[in-house]
């Protein structure tokens, strides 16, 4: 990693070995679009990572591709009465009884969810 | 401006950061965390800390918080008690390992030229210079920095993150993926708490309690009369946790906050 400036563009890097691999296995040259899930919580911006990717993915086989960015609340379970809540990443209370006993059970996600490959002109069979 | 770290983007030429949609073709779902690899190295250096029953510790903090100063100090209080290593991540200089080797104890400096964080192939790289075999403890000193360390695990067992009385007490809230991921905070330069009215501990811990969970904070201070008893007292409590072959839980047990 070393001569990379911010995290964003160490993750980038990361997705796109994650996409030529898949890509490769699966013999497509070309990858029109790559969907990410980037939680509030994970540390990561998004709008870092989208310029990060741009400047990584050249010569890459996502040289053209299109980076979609989904994102989520961040959500809380109580541990103390059950309720779950959606909640600011910086009050990661309890919406319903105020407790400060809960866990993360969403906006923490740093995750490659889909890969959209180009059709390739005979198409190998589909492994999940 | 620079052209890679995102401070030319604003809201309205962020448009112009992602590219267009081509021709449709197969679509793999794939649900895999893009920190993966980072991860599977990390698993690996936690590993080799196992094999050697060496309880290591990723310290972070603000630039200038006092990590090296407290390693010093903390150096010098369990000598002859703890065999202690030390890993430094800065950006340049071998100035922080150099202090640490002054007290006569082994530390790698890894220089990441330009980049904010450690990762675990660095701290991998630098476990290959430094004999873990006769170590009880490991500090690895992160980058200064409360924001890009916190998304990479290194291996650690724990998580201790510095906030120095000269900063804001609401750096909890505004750091939350930092203080998140703490399973210790540190008030750092306490002693000067008298000097900077302007932090009050019961705010800090108040923001820090916001983020749920039960991280606990103690007080240190490393300078002059260095006080760093419940620090101590927190280490040897995870080293004799750590001696037990029972598998240990990330994050500290029920512990008070006391502030």
């Amino acid at each position: 990693m070393r001569g990379t400036s911010v995290h964003e563009l160490s993750v980038c890097q990361a997705l796109l070995a994650q996409v030529s691999e898949i890509a490769a296995d699966r013999g497509a040259r070309r990858v029109i679009r790559i969907t990410i899930e980037v939680g509030p919580l994970c540390g990561v911006e998004p709008i870092l990572l989208a310029n990060a990717f741009n400047v990584a993915r050249t010569g890459s086989c996502a040289a053209d591709a299109a980076l979609a960015i989904e994102t989520s609340a961040v959500r809380v379970r109580c541990r103390t009465c059950g309720a779950e809540s959606d909640v600011a990443p910086n009050r990661l209370l309890c919406a319903a009884c105020g407790g400060y006993r809960t866990q993360v059970i969403a906006g923490d996600e740093l995750r490659l969810r889909r890969v959209e490959l180009q059709a390739t002109e005979a198409p190998l069979a589909r492994s999940a | 401006m620079c052209q890679t770290c995102g401070c030319a983007i604003s809201p309205g030429n962020a448009h112009l950061t992602v590219s267009q949609e081509g021709a449709r073709g197969p679509v793999i779902e794939v649900l895999q965390d893009l920190l993966a690899a980072n991860d599977r190295v990390a698993i690996h250096n936690r590993e080799h800390f196992n094999e050697h029953g060496v309880l290591a510790i990723n310290l972070m903090s603000s630039p200038g918080a006092g990590k090296t100063a407290l390693l010093e100090a903390t150096i010098v209080a369990l000598r002859g008690r703890y065999r202690i290593a030390v890993i430094e991540g800065d950006l340049e200089t071998d100035n922080d390992a150099a202090r640490i080797r002054a007290h006569g104890v082994e530390a790698v400096q890894i220089t990441t030229g330009t980049a904010c964080h450690l990762d675990a192939h660095l701290v991998h790289r630098a476990l290959h210079a430094l004999p873990l075999a006769g170590l009880d403890l490991l500090f690895i000193e992160n980058v200064g920095n409360l924001v890009c360390p916190a998304s990479f695990d290194l291996g650690q067992h724990r998580n201790v993150v510095l906030l120095c009385v000269t900063e804001g007490d609401d750096k909890p809230a505004k750091y939350p993926v930092m203080f998140r991921a703490a399973d210790l905070v540190a008030l750092s330069k306490s002693d000067l708490l008298d000097v900077f009215e302007d932090f009050d501990p019961e705010r800090a811990a108040g923001a820090l309690r916001a983020l749920g969970g039960e991280t606990p904070m103690l007080r240190t201070a490393a300078r002059r009369a260095p006080e760093i008893g419940a620090w101590l007292a927190w280490l040897d409590r995870e080293l004799a946790a750590r001696r037990i072959p029972a598998h240990a839980p990330r994050h500290a047990s029920a512990a008070t906050v006391a502030v």
